[in-house]
């Protein structure tokens, strides 16, 4: 199979999904269109997904590879709510330091919600309740006494949707530097250079720094956001589908670039696409209604899972 | 009706369909393309009258018009300038002769329907006519001649004067010595900065040393001489009269000022005294510094005002005769000294206007526009210019949108960014919008009675009737006690991070709220009747009348809601991702509201300003009452520190097309100024705007260029 052909992973709405499983299940068509025509076995054939869609709580299956990793973020029991919709159902994961793990799973089983826990961005959504632990390095993240803003100096992220912000693609780049009250002229540009090198865009705009960025395509103003998201040097870097509103060519560089990029920083990546996971990513997370299902390193559980579904699942012939 | 036939065609839908039928008209919407062009076109035609009307009066006034001599059939002559025409009804009897002698009357005195014209005159001549225009039948006209040599003078004072200059002469009292043979010659020649020239004299008294005489020496004694003569005579006369006027103004000015100031000084150490707060030997050092002071000052003033008699003395040797030909009169230098020829100062301005080609009528044309935007008017503002109107105008709306822009962003940015949205949020709001429709005379009762008599007064003046020190104190303490708890209760009632407020935080939260409200109101109170506070201008009314400040925070008030509206809708559209992605930087809320909601915010921030300028420098109502005024005897701005003064009156233009028009006692005179007003109001606020418009413009690339 190409990469192209199944680069292009369908851009949906996620306000729009309910958490109930047959929604769940319906988005999931388009990603089994590229399959063969293999008839999906039914789901309810699967104990864990079984259980899962009833509501109780399933012990999530973790490969001892991912255990044995130093760990940079503990997920302890992490639940979510929204309002009185619960997203997250008790998390137990560890993200190893220094690797890119990806989070797959059907459209709304809590991806991005996840994701943004992580940096507590839904702290801006007023109605959302958690509960649980959440470490980074060993310090609990939801702890009243945290600094919310330092907190999230520590990650970067990336959004679905390329965000760069109204101004140039230089004063872009240095932003997380600016609003830490950096001045220093050789220091900026320092961290400017750098940053654009590392998302691979230096050459195609080191001439027109000080523009703004119009003109600039898809891909690369989803570059210059990484650029953006890796110059404050994070600890984390957070991605939430960065190559869903891209074209096969922009994805492809931008995979290279997740992968080089991993080789330095811990990244968390979401993606719709399993091959997009196969191919950069270094464990694999699979998720499923608010529930982590399978854990482990991404060449086993693309080859060997240890769960029928999550097989299911990789091969496409079940969402 | 016209869809029977559709439907009867598709009966069989087998059958071809018949190319040619039509859509029905009302299907097709024809008529509604008419009804919206036709109303669109009924806009743009009013918009372009409005526009076309004031412009063509607006520029027509100072195009300079022939002079007539006038000969009527009873053998009387005149001089005017033709203004404008009109047929009239004389009433039944006067009609049946005219028409019964109609066949005589020169043509075109009468109109088609037989009814006669008449043509009104600006004759001028004020001391001599009596009144400045005059009507004139058509039919009673014999002849018109243009003659080349006569003039409209525009006089500093007592408005134009047509007439015939004849001679421009040096008029002097002085002292004469006695010659050898002890006599004075009372006529000969005499040697002038312009060659051999006549005079003579006429003794007032003579003694054996000499004689004091009145001496005319006559500089140019024929039209052509005239001519020659005048404009730079004219223009050193000029030159007298503005240094006359500065010296007048800026140096007596500024000795007044020093003067006032003293006085002032004294004076509260005079009131101090009264309330038993300062002591007598301090009442008597102020004394003495204050007379010594005056003295001083009166000395600086007598100096100047000798330089300044010296200079009068000079001027008022230069004199010009422009007769008027009806009544021989000449030009006086003052009503009542109808001998005395004027003095060359007090002409504006000379137009010649039968002897001018188009040049020279440009060069008058466009001499008399810039009179009229950089100079004071005279003559109860139906002459000279507006230039105080116009500085008024500008500053007033400058001073405007520097309080309103900032003062309603940041309640829009409290509204949206800070703010939760709910019932008493949406309320506000709606009760902003609804401030937009309130009658502008309203905000007008308002200004004057909050802003001129209680702020005005308090600033002045102090507190009413302040509470008692002990009071004050107990009020103080209280205050900070409040103050605290607030603090306290307020972080007690927080919210965890992560977690959505619970019942406990919501009520905490509301108490903490209406604390701080106490805390407000209660340091309000204590400013207002703090017993410390005396005011700043206890010795003279200062803030507590109308005044520019008051003017500009009335109108501000006005235009808030129009600020707040379209800032408000700025930031909202400003898209939720960016903010995301600040945030994700680690950006804080502040943060990310100045550098990534603001600056894409401010071209529609812009266009609140633009809307509010446009709304609040033709706003006449609300000023007549807080600070508009029809003469203003000093500019809100001087060169000297402190620079501005926010308490004086002003003038503005939309008033004072109001007051020329309507109050003034020459409405015939002043039409033509409320014209020109009416057109530079429509240039000032289209300015304004356009600076705004092209500011916003120049922000959009910026901020739009960015946006990727
Ligand atoms: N702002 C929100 N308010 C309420 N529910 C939300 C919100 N965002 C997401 N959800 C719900 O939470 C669940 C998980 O959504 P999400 O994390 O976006 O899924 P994914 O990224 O895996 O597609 C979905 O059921 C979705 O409807
Ligand atoms: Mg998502």
């Amino acid at each position: 199979m190409t990469r192209t052909e199944t680069s292009t992973a369908p851009t949906m709405d996620e306000q729009t999904h309910t958490s109930e499983a047959e929604s769940a299940v319906k988005t999931r068509r388009v990603e089994m269109q590229s399959r063969d025509a293999q008839p999906a076995p039914d789901p309810s054939e699967f104990a864990v997904i079984d259980a899962i869609r009833r509501g109780e709580t399933v012990p999530a299956t973790i490969h001892d590879a991912v255990e044995d990793e130093p760990h940079v973020l503990n997920v302890q029991n992490f639940r979510l709510w929204y309002g009185a919709a619960q997203a997250l159902f008790d998390l137990n994961m560890n993200i190893p330091r220094g690797k890119v793990t990806a989070l797959i799973g059907p459209s709304g089983c809590g991806k991005s919600t996840f994701l943004r826990s992580i940096n507590r961005l839904n702290d801006l959504i007023p109605s959302v309740r958690t509960d649980g632990e959440l470490l980074l390095n060993g310090e609990p993240v939801y702890a009243p006494d945290v600094d919310v803003i330092d907190l999230r100096k520590r990650m970067g992220m990336v959004f679905q949707k390329s965000n760069p912000f109204p101004m140039s693609i230089y004063e872009n780049v240095v932003y997380p530097l600016r609003i830490d009250g950096e001045r220093r002229k050789s220091v900026l540009n320092e961290v400017c250079e750098k940053a654009l090198r590392g998302a691979a865009i230096w050459d195609e705009v080191k001439d027109r720094l000080h523009q703004p960025g119009t003109g600039l395509s898809g891909g690369q103003q989803q570059r210059i956001c990484i650029a953006r998201a890796i110059a404050a040097e994070p600890e984390v870097l957070l991605m939430d589908e960065p190559c869903s509103a891209l074209d096969p060519i922009a994805t492809l560089k931008i995979e290279d670039l997740i992968s080089e990029i991993g080789q330095r920083y811990t990244v968390v990546i979401v993606t719709h696409n399993m091959q997009q996971a196969a191919r950069v990513s270094d464990y694999t997370a699979f998720m499923y209604l608010g529930r982590l299902v399978e854990f482990g390193p991404t060449a086993e559980l693309f080859q060997n899972p240890k769960l029928p579904e999550t097989e299911q699942y990789v091969t496409g012939r079940f969402g | 009706m016209s869809q029977a036939p559709l439907i009867q065609s598709a009966g069989d839908a087998n059958e071809p369909r018949h190319v040619k039928r039509r859509t029905p008209l009302a299907v097709r919407g024809e008529p509604m393309l008419w009804l919206t062009g036709m109303a669109l076109t009924a806009c743009i035609f009013m918009i372009v009258a409005l526009l076309g009307i004031v412009l063509w009066n607006g520029f027509a006034t100072f195009w300079p018009r022939d002079i007539h001599e006038v000969k009527l059939d009873n053998g009387s002559v005149f001089l005017g300038v033709p203004t404008r025409e009109e047929s009239y009804d004389p009433g039944p009897a006067r009609l049946a002769d005219i028409r019964a002698e109609s066949e005589t009357l020169p043509a075109g005195s009468l109109d088609d329907k037989g009814l006669p014209k008449r043509r009104l005159y600006r004759v001028g001549n004020k001391e001599v006519t009596g009144q400045p225009f005059q009507w004139v039948d058509l039919m009673d006209i014999e002849s018109i001649e243009e003659p080349k040599d006569v003039v409209l003078l525009e006089r500093t004072e007592w408005g134009i004067w047509l007439g015939t200059p004849e001679t421009i002469l040096l008029k002097e009292e002085r002292f004469i010595p006695a010659t050898a043979d002890g006599g004075i010659p009372l006529e000969g020649m005499t040697q002038t900065k312009w060659g051999e020239r006549r005079f003579e004299r006429e003794i007032l008294e003579s003694t054996d040393e000499g004689a004091r005489v009145i001496e005319r020496t006559y500089v140019a004694e024929t039209g052509p001489d005239v001519w020659e003569l005048l404009p730079e005579m004219h223009r050193d006369a000029d030159k007298r009269r503005a240094r006359i006027k500065s010296l007048n103004k800026h140096d007596v000015g500024f000795i007044n000022m020093k003067m006032e100031r003293a006085r002032l000084a004294f004076r509260e150490v005079q009131l101090q005294h009264e309330d038993g707060k300062v002591s007598d030997e301090r009442l008597a050092a102020a004394r003495a510094t204050f007379e010594e002071k005056q003295e001083t000052l009166e000395a600086e003033y007598e100096e100047l005002l000798e330089e300044i008699r010296e200079l009068e003395r000079i001027d008022d040797r230069y004199r010009i005769v422009v007769r008027d030909p009806t009544s021989g009169a000449f030009a006086p230098r003052a009503q009542t000294e109808p001998d005395e020829p004027m003095r060359l100062s007090q002409i504006v301005r000379v137009v010649r206007a039968n002897d001018l080609g188009v040049g020279g009528r440009l060069g008058v044309y466009f001499s008399r526009w810039w009179e009229f935007v950089s100079e004071e008017p005279r003559e109860a503002n139906t002459e000279g210019g507006v230039f105080p109107v116009i500085f008024g105008t500008v500053m007033l709306t400058i001073l405007l949108s520097i309080i309103v822009v900032p003062f309603g962003v940041i309640a829009a940015l409290y509204l949206r960014e800070y703010a939760k949205q709910g019932l008493i949020i949406s309320m506000v709001r709606i009760a902003i919008n609804n401030l937009a429709g309130v009658p502008s005379i309203v905000y007008g009762v308002f200004g004057l009675g909050f802003f001129c008599y209680t702020l005005g007064n308090y600033i002045d003046n102090g507190p009413t009737n302040p509470w008692s020190p002990g009071m004050w104190w107990v009020g103080s303490v209280g205050t900070v006690v409040i103050l605290l708890c607030a603090a306290v209760i307020g972080a007690l009632g927080r919210p965890t991070p992560g977690q959505p407020p619970t019942r406990r935080n919501k009520i905490l939260g509301g108490a903490a709220m209406m604390l701080w409200l106490g805390t407000l109101g209660l340091f309000i109170a204590l400013i207002a009747k703090s017993p410390f506070f005396d005011g700043f201008f206890p010795a003279r009314t200062t803030f507590g009348t109308k005044g520019i400040l008051w003017s500009a925070l009335t109108l501000a008030l006005l235009t808030l809601p129009v600020v707040v509206v379209a800032t408000e809708e700025a930031i909202s559209s400003v898209p939720g991702s960016q903010r995301e992605g600040s945030y994700g930087c680690g950006a804080s809320k502040w943060q990310t509201i100045r550098r990534i909601v603001l600056p894409s915010a401010m071209p529609g921030i812009m266009t609140g300003m633009i809307l509010a300028i446009a709304r609040g420098a033709g706003e006449v109502a609300p000023l007549m009452l807080v600070g508009a005024v029809k003469l203003a005897p000093e500019l809100p701005f001087e060169p000297y520190f402190p620079y501005f003064h926010l308490e004086r009156s002003f003038m503005h233009l939309g008033f004072h097309i109001y007051d020329v028009g309507f109050q003034s006692p020459d409405s015939e005179a002043a039409r033509p100024v409320v014209w020109t007003t009416t057109f530079l109001l429509i240039v000032v606020v289209v300015t304004l705007n356009l600076a705004a418009i092209a500011f916003r413009a120049r922000l959009r690339k910026r901020t739009r260029g960015g946006a990727f």
